[in-house]
C-alpha cells in the first residue's frame, strides 16, 4: 500500500517514463509473453526428461508376461466377446465377478446412483466390479490400481474389451508372483467417468461435487492408500500405438516420473508410444519441423488442460493425491507392423513392478509442467514468466493509472482545496458496483441458477434452457447497465473513475494468477483473451471501439465464438444456417456439461467464469458507462 | 556307580515333574485355497519363582520374575489376517509387533516395570520393542496394572524367529520346531510368532502356562505345483518330520477335515483317531510325512463370512480434513455386545465432538464410553466404546481428525512413505458353538472337548498409513550446499581484505627457465609482429597498453604509476599473444 499512497512515488525519471508510455509497455509485454510462450516449445527452453525417483528402477527386470501359462489372451478375449455380445447395452457383472473369483482375487462389486441435478426425480444407477490381489506378507496398507472403463457394444466410444482381456491375463500372471509388496486392485468401471468418480468417492468416503448429487454408495473391500493408478483403454488386438494421456480434472497433472516411466517402458518393449498422438524424438525431422511439431503438441496439451475436463478416467484420481495416467491403444488399420497386446501387457507389468518398488509415494520430480514432446518437458519456472508478463501488464496499467490520477489530483488540490479524497474517488458508488457484480456472480453459480432455469423452462431440453437463461440474463445486464449508470448516477459525476478501474484491473490480474497456479493453461488462455481489451480501457471517456471490443469478450460471447471456431475446424463443410444452429447448440451443451461436471465432479471451470470473469467484466462494463465530466483544468484552459 | 547316577537323574526328573511340555500342530485348509497351520508349544509349570527350571526358558523366566509380570502376550506378525475369508485365527494379532502385559497387583511403579520389560524383551527377541514409551502405550481403563502397545511399523523377519526358537526346550533340532525353517516361514502369506504367558488359577491353586505359537498361512498357488489346492508338510515347510522332541509329553498333529463335505480331499496317511468326527489326529512318534490332495473346486468358493468381522479405513483426501471409520459387521442372528478400543497416536488429534456411532445408518448411543484425550508427544488418544451390535447389522464408528505439523526430527526415515496407524481392538464374547474352533485352553484337544458356553474373540483391525504434511527434506541439504559454496567463495577475499594490508612494492623479477623461454618466445614474436605491423602500416594495436590508460588496476583500484609499470610489464608479457589473435 505504501507504493500506492506514498506521494513521493511517481516522480522518478523511470516511473514517469513508465507512466507516460504505459500502454506501449503493456502491449510490448503482451507481445513478449506470446513470443516467449511460443519459444517454450524450442529445445533450448525445454529439457530432456529424467527420473527423479530412483526407487522406480524402470526396466531393470525382463518382462515375463507370456501366453504359455494358464489361459491365453485369445481365450480370455473370445470368452469376453461372446459375453459382451450377449449383453448389448449392459455390463456383464456376474460374468466379471465370477471371472475375478476364478482368478482367485478378492472380488467385490459397488453400486452407485446419480440423482441428475438438472432434472427432478431422474436417477441413473451403475455398478462397478473390482478384484483385489492381496500381496503376500503385506498388511494391505498400500495399493496400485489398474482400471478399465467397460463399454458395452452399443456405446458410442471405441470398445475396451481387448484391454479387459489383457487385464485378465495380467491378473492371472500377477496372481502367480510372490514379489508383490503392494496390493493390486483390478477395477472395471461402468458409465465412463461417473463410475470411476463414484468408486473413488466411496473408497475415500467423501463427496467431491454437490452433496446429494452422486450417491457413491459403500465399499466393503479396501486396500489401504492407493499409490498410483493406470487406466487402460485398448481398442484392438492389433495396436498401432499407445497414447499416454495425462490431463486430469481441473488441469491437474500426474507426477512426471510416472509419465516418464510409461514412455520409458514402452520404449523398452518397442511399443510405439505417443503424447497427444504425436511421436516423440526428432528422428527424420529437421529442426524447423521439430519445432513446429513440438509447438503443436504443446498447444494441444494446453488446450486439453485448459478445459479442466479429464481426457480419461485417470484424471479423477489426481484430486485424491493418486498419480494416474491412461494408456490408450489405438487400432492398427490396414497392414504393416503392429504392436501386440502381449507387448502392451509387458509394459504394464513393467510399470507395476516399478511401482511396486516405490518406498515412498510420488513426491519427487514435477507436478507442474508442459510437454512439447514425449521426452521433453518445460518446467514451471519457464512457463510461469509468460503469464507473469501478461498479469504484469495489468498491474502496470493499474499502477500508472493510479500515479497519473494522484499527480492530477495534487494539481486539482492546489486549484480547489475543498475536494476530499473520498469525494474524488466515490468510494461508496465503487464499492456498491463491485459488491453488486460479485453478488450477481454468486447467484449464477451452478449450484443455484441452473436448477431454476431448467425448472422454469421445463418443456425444452436442458442445454437450451441453460443457454437461454444465462444468455437472457447477460443480455439484460449488458443493456440495463449503461442506462442505469447514465440515469441514476448522474449526480456522482467526477472527472474519472480511477478507483473502480484500478480495482477491476487488480482483481483480474490476481484472479488470473490464482487460476494459473492450479491450471496454467486455463489461466494463460483466459489472460490472452482478457488482458488486451482490459489494457485498452481507461478510467474515463472510453471510446466506442473499446466498448465494442469489451462486449466481444463477454464470457457468453467468448463461449460462443470459441465454440464457433472449434465447430468450423471440425465441420468446415457446413452451410451457414446449419453452422450457426450447430454453434448455438454446442454452446448450450457445453454449458450443460460444464454445470453437471461442476455438480458431480467438482470441476471449477464454470465457477471461475461466473465468479471471476463475469463480475470483472460487468465492473468494467459499468466503468465504461459511468458519467464523467471533463477535468477542471481542461475546462479552465 | 550307574545306580547313583540313576538316583540323581530320578531325583532331578522328579523335581522337574512340576513342568510339562507338549508340541501340537494344527492344520486347517481355508477357503479359496489357503492352508492355515498353527504350531503350539506349551509348557505348564507349578510355580512362578523361576529359581530353577529345566524346560521353561530361563531367559524369559528371569524377565518375568524381575519385572513382576503376571501375564504377558507378545506377537510379531507380518501380513494381515483376513477374517472375512479365513475366519478366526487361534491367536489374533495385528500386523507388526504387539505386546501386552499384566503386572502383579502389588506393583508400585507399573510404568517403570513396563518399560523395563519391553526393553528386556526387545533384546531377547531382536525387536524394536524398546521404542515403546508413553506416547504409544496405554493402560486399560479398568486395570491399573495392565499395559498395551503395538508397533505397526515393525518388520518381522528371521532375526526374530531365531531367538524365538531358542526359547524352546528342543530348540529347532528336534520336534515340530524343526519344521520352522526361516526360508519357508517367511515365504508364507501371513506369519505370526507369539509368546503367551499366563497364570491358570483354579480354586486358589495356580499353574503357569507358557505357549509359544506360530501361525502360518500358505497360498496353494505357491506351494502346489499343479492347479489344485494340494499341500504337504514338505511343500509348506521344506521338510518332513524326522525326530520328535523327547522332552515333550506328547506331539500331535490335528487336521481339520470339516471342509471335506464340500471339497473332498485325500490324506496320504490314515489318522490315528478322529476328534469330534472331523478333526483327524496323528500321534507323532517317529519319522512322519503327510500330504493332502485337494482338487480345486469347479465353482469359485465364495467368502466364508464369519460371525463378526471388521473393516477400518480413513476418509477424506488432501491434508485438510480426515476421518477414521471403523465398521463392525454382525452376521449373527442375535445381538452381540462388543467392546471397541481405539488407540490413536498423538499426531492424529481426534475431535471427540465428531464421534458418531451408527448402526445400519441410524445413530445409536453406546452402552459405555471412555475417552482419554491425548497429549502431544506424551499420550495417545484412547477411546473405549461398549456397544450392543444389533443382529445382522453394520455398526460404524467414525471420528474426525486433524493432520498436524511435526517437528522436523520427528519424521521417520522415508518420511513420504507415511505414518503407520495401529489397529483397533474389538473384543466380543460369542457363543462357543458359533465358531468351529476355539483356542483358549492350554492344549488344542482340550478346546474341542470344552463344555463352556462362551468364547472371547479379540479382533484386530487392519493398520493403515497416512501422509502428514511432509517437508522437502532434500531442501535443507540444497540450502547447506549453496550456503557453503557462497561462504567458501566469500571467505577468501574477505579474509584477505581484513587480515592483510596492501603495500606497494616493486616486483622483484627472478627469471626462471620457463619465463626465460617465454620471454624468448615473446621477443621472437614481437620481432615478427613488428615486422608484420610495419608491413601493414598499422601501429594502433600497441597503443592498447599505454600506461596512462592502465593506471586503474581492476582489483586494487588506482595505484601509482611505478607499480603499474611493473604490472604492465607482466600483463604485457602474458596477455600479448592472446590479444594478438
Amino acid at each position: 500500500m505504501g507504493l500506492l499512497t506514498d506521494p513521493s512515488v511517481g516522480h522518478g525519471a523511470l516511473t514517469s517514463i513508465f507512466v507516460r508510455h504505459h500502454n506501449r509497455f503493456c502491449i510490448l509485454m503482451y507481445i513478449a509473453s506470446v513470443v516467449l510462450f511460443c519459444m517454450l516449445a524450442h529445445d533450448s527452453f525445454s529439457s530432456q526428461t529424467y527420473f527423479s525417483e530412483n526407487a522406480l528402477l524402470p526396466g531393470l527386470v525382463k518382462g515375463q508376461l507370456n501366453d504359455n501359462t494358464g489361459s491365453s489372451f485369445k481365450d480370455h478375449y473370445r470368452e469376453l466377446k461372446a459375453e459382451a455380445q450377449y449383453f448389448e447395452t449392459e455390463t456383464p457383472h456376474s460374468y466379471l465377478i465370477s471371472k475375478f473369483k476364478n482368478l482367485r482375487l478378492e472380488t467385490y462389486s459397488h453400486n452407485f446412483t446419480l440423482n441428475y441435478p438438472l432434472k427432478k426425480n431422474t436417477k441413473y444407477t451403475g455398478r462397478n466390479v473390482y478384484g483385489i490381489l492381496r500381496a503376500p506378507r503385506s498388511a494391505s496398507i498400500e495399493s496400485i490400481v489398474l482400471s478399465i472403463p467397460y463399454r458395452a457394444p452399443s456405446s458410442v466410444f471405441p470398445n475396451t474389451l481387448p484391454g479387459l482381456a489383457v487385464m485378465f491375463q495380467i491378473a492371472q500372471f500377477f496372481r502367480q508372483q510372490m514379489y508383490w509388496a503392494k496390493d493390486i486392485i483390478f477395477l472395471v468401471t461402468e458409465h465412463e467417468q461417473l463410475g470411476m468418480q463414484a468408486w473413488l468417492e466411496a473408497y475415500h468416503g467423501t463427496c467431491c461435487g454437490s452433496p446429494g448429487v452422486l450417491d457413491s454408495g459403500k465399499l466393503s473391500g479396501r486396500a489401504g492408500a492407493i499409490q498410483a493408478a493406470i487406466n487402460l483403454e485398448i481398442h484392438s488386438e492389433k495396436i498401432d500405438h499407445i497414447d499416454i494421456k495425462l490431463s486430469g480434472l481441473n488441469g491437474q497433472l500426474p507426477n512426471l516420473d510416472l509419465v516418464n516411466l510409461a514412455h520409458r517402458l514402452c520404449n523398452k518393449e518397442s511399443v510405439r508410444h505417443t503424447f497427444n498422438n504425436v511421436d516423440g524424438g526428432a528422428i527424420g525431422r529437421n529442426k524447423v519441423n521439430t519445432y513446429y511439431t513440438n509447438l503443436s503438441t504443446m498447444l494441444s496439451m494446453v488446450m486439453t488442460q485448459a478445459t479442466g475436463v479429464p481426457d480419461g478416467n485417470h484424471g479423477l484420481f489426481h484430486r485424491f493425491g493418486i498419480e494416474a495416467i491412461t494408456l490408450e491403444g489405438y487400432e492398427k488399420k490396414g497392414r504393416g507392423i503392429y504392436v501386440s497386446v502381449l507387448q502392451v501387457g509387458r509394459v504394464i507389468e513393467g510399470m507395476f513392478r516399478s511401482l511396486n518398488n516405490l518406498l515412498e509415494r510420488f513426491h519427487q520430480s514435477f507436478f507442474f509442467y508442459l510437454l512439447p514432446s514425449t521426452d521433453r518437458y518445460v518446467s514451471i519456472g519457464l512457463y510461469m514468466p509468460c503469464l507473469v508478463l501478461l498479469v504484469g501488464a495489468l498491474f502496470l496499467k493499474a499502477f500508472s493509472t493510479w500515479i497519473q490520477h494522484s499527480s492530477e489530483h495534487k494539481l486539482g488540490d492546489s486549484l480547489s482545496k475543498q475536494a476530499t479524497i473520498s469525494e474524488h474517488l466515490n468510494v461508496g458508488v465503487v464499492s456498491l458496483i463491485t459488491l453488486g457484480t460479485h453478488v450477481l456472480g454468486l447467484i449464477l453459480l451452478p449450484n443455484f441458477a441452473p436448477a431454476y432455469f431448467t425448472y422454469f423452462w421445463d418443456h425444452i431440453s436442458t442445454h437450451r434452457a441453460l443457454l437461454m437463461g444465462y444468455g437472457l440474463l447477460s443480455f439484460i445486464i449488458v443493456c440495463i447497465m449503461p442506462i442505469l449508470m447514465k440515469k441514476c448516477l448522474n449526480s456522482f459525476k467526477v472527472s474519472n473513475w480511477v478507483l473502480l478501474h484500478v480495482i477491476c484491473l487488480l482483481e483480474l490480474g490476481i484472479g488470473l494468477l490464482c487460476v494459473s497456479m492450479h491450471n496454467f493453461s486455463l489461466g494463460y488462455l483466459t489472460a490472452l483473451v482478457y488482458v488486451l481489451p482490459a489494457i485498452f480501457t481507461s478510467s474515463s471517456q472510453n471510446k466506442i471501439g473499446v466498448k465494442f471490443l469489451w462486449l466481444l469478450v463477454h464470457p457468453m460471447c467468448s463461449l460462443i465464438w470459441i465454440t464457433a471456431i472449434i465447430t468450423y475446424m471440425a465441420y468446415p463443410e457446413l452451410q451457414i444456417v446449419d453452422y450457426l444452429t450447430k454453434v448455438i447448440e454446442a454452446s448450450g451443451q457445453w454449458m450443460a456439461l460444464s454445470t453437471v461436471d461442476n455438480l458431480v465432479y467438482g470441476n471449477w471451470a464454470f465457477s471461475i467464469s461466473v465468479l471471476l470473469l463475469l463480475p470483472v467484466w460487468t465492473s468494467f462494463w459499468c466503468l465504461m458507462f459511468l458519467p464523467t465530466n471533463l477535468p477542471q483544468k481542461y475546462k479552465t484552459e | 556307580m550307574y545306580d547313583k547316577f540313576l538316583w540323581i537323574f530320578l531325583a532331578f526328573t522328579g523335581y522337574v515333574r512340576s513342568e510339562s511340555y507338549s508340541e501340537e500342530l494344527f492344520i486347517k485348509p481355508l477357503a479359496t485355497g489357503y492352508v492355515y497351520s498353527f504350531f503350539q508349544f506349551t509348557i505348564v509349570r507349578e510355580d512362578n519363582a523361576f529359581r530353577h527350571s529345566s524346560l521353561f526358558p530361563h531367559s524369559l523366566g528371569d524377565i518375568i520374575n524381575r519385572f513382576h509380570v503376571d501375564e504377558l502376550n507378545v506377537d510379531l506378525t507380518s501380513g494381515l489376517w483376513r477374517h472375512k475369508s479365513w475366519g478366526y485365527p487361534a491367536v489374533d494379532a495385528p500386523s507388526g509387533a504387539e505386546i501386552s502385559a499384566r503386572f502383579h497387583n502389588d506393583t508400585i511403579d507399573v510404568n517403570k516395570n513396563w518399560y523395563g520389560l519391553t526393553n528386556a524383551l526387545s533384546g531377547l527377541l531382536c525387536t524394536s520393542l524398546n521404542f515403546i514409551n508413553s506416547a504409544n502405550s496405554y493402560e486399560s481403563s479398568a486395570d491399573r496394572v495392565y499395559r498395551y502397545s503395538n508397533l505397526p511399523r515393525e518388520n518381522v523377519c528371521t532375526e526374530n524367529l531365531t531367538p524365538w526358537k531358542k526359547l524352546l526346550p528342543c530348540d529347532s533340532t528336534r520336534g515340530l520346531s524343526s519344521l520352522l525353517n526361516s526360508g519357508h516361514v517367511h515365504n508364507a502369506n501371513y506369519h505370526s510368532l507369539g509368546i503367551h504367558f499366563r497364570p491358570l488359577c483354579n480354586a486358589g491353586k495356580c499353574k503357569y502356562e507358557l505357549r509359544q505359537t506360530v501361525s502360518l498361512v500358505y497360498d496353494s498357488t505357491f506351494i502346489s505345483l499343479n492347479n489344485n489346492y494340494d499341500w504337504s508338510l514338505r511343500k509348506m515347510f521344506g521338510t518332513g518330520l524326522f525326530k520328535t522332541c523327547p522332552l515333550a509329553d506328547f506331539s500331535k498333529l490335528y487336521i481339520d477335515t470339516s471342509s471335506n463335505s464340500s471339497v473332498p480331499y485325500l490324506l496320504s496317511q490314515e489318522p490315528d483317531y478322529f476328534l469330534k468326527d472331523n478333526i483327524a489326529v496323528y500321534n507323532l512318534i517317529s519319522i512322519f510325512h503327510l500330504s493332502a490332495v485337494v482338487p480345486r473346486p469347479k465353482i469359485a468358493v465364495s467368502e466364508l463370512r464369519p460371525l463378526l468381522y471388521t473393516d477400518r479405513f480413513i476418509t477424506g483426501f488432501g491434508q485438510e480434513y480426515g476421518g477414521l471409520v471403523t465398521r463392525i459387521y454382525n452376521e449373527h442372528r442375535l445381538p452381540v455386545t462388543a467392546k471397541v478400543i481405539e488407540n490413536i497416536p498423538w499426531f492424529l488429534p481426534i475431535y471427540y465432538h465428531t464421534l458418531i456411532v451408527s448402526s445400519n445408518g441410524v445413530r445409536v448411543n453406546p452402552k459405555a464410553l471412555i475417552y482419554k484425550p491425548g497429549k502431544g508427544r506424551i499420550r495417545i488418544y484412547y477411546l473405549e466404546i461398549v456397544l450392543e451390535l444389533a443382529p445382522r447389522s453394520v455398526t460404524e464408528i467414525s471420528v474426525q481428525f486433524d493432520y498436524v505439523f511435526l517437528k522436523w526430527q520427528e519424521y521417520p526415515p522415508d518420511a513420504n512413505h507415511g505414518f503407520y496407524i495401529g489397529s483397533a481392538i474389538v473384543e466380543v464374547t460369542i457363543p462357543r458353538h458359533a465358531t468351529s474352533l476355539t483356542f483358549d485352553k492350554s492344549f488344542i484337544a482340550d478346546n474341542l472337548n470344552s463344555s463352556e458356553a462362551d468364547y472371547l474373540i479379540c479382533l484386530k483391525t487392519e493398520n493403515f498409513i497416512i501422509t502428514l504434511p511432509t517437508p522437502d527434506f532434500s531442501m535443507p541439504y540444497n540450502v547447506i550446499c549453496l550456503a557453503c559454496t557462497v561462504v567458501a567463495l566469500a571467505f577468501g577475499p574477505i579474509h584477505n581484505i581484513t587480515t592483510k594490508r596492501l603495500k606497494l612494492t616493486t616486483a622483484k623479477y627472478v627469471p626462471g627457465l620457463a619465463s626465460i623461454l617465454q620471454k624468448l618466445y615473446m621477443w621472437v614474436e614481437n620481432i615478427a609482429l613488428s615486422k608484420k605491423i610495419n608491413k601493414v602500416g598499422n601501429s594502433a594495436a600497441v597503443k592498447v597498453y599505454a600506461p596512462e590508460e592502465l593506471s586503474y588496476h581492476p582489483t586494487l583500484g588506482h595505484v601509482s604509476e611505478e607499480f603499474m609499470n611493473n604490472q604492465v610489464y607482466i600483463s604485457y608479457t602474458k596477455k600479448w599473444p592472446l590479444l594478438k589473435h
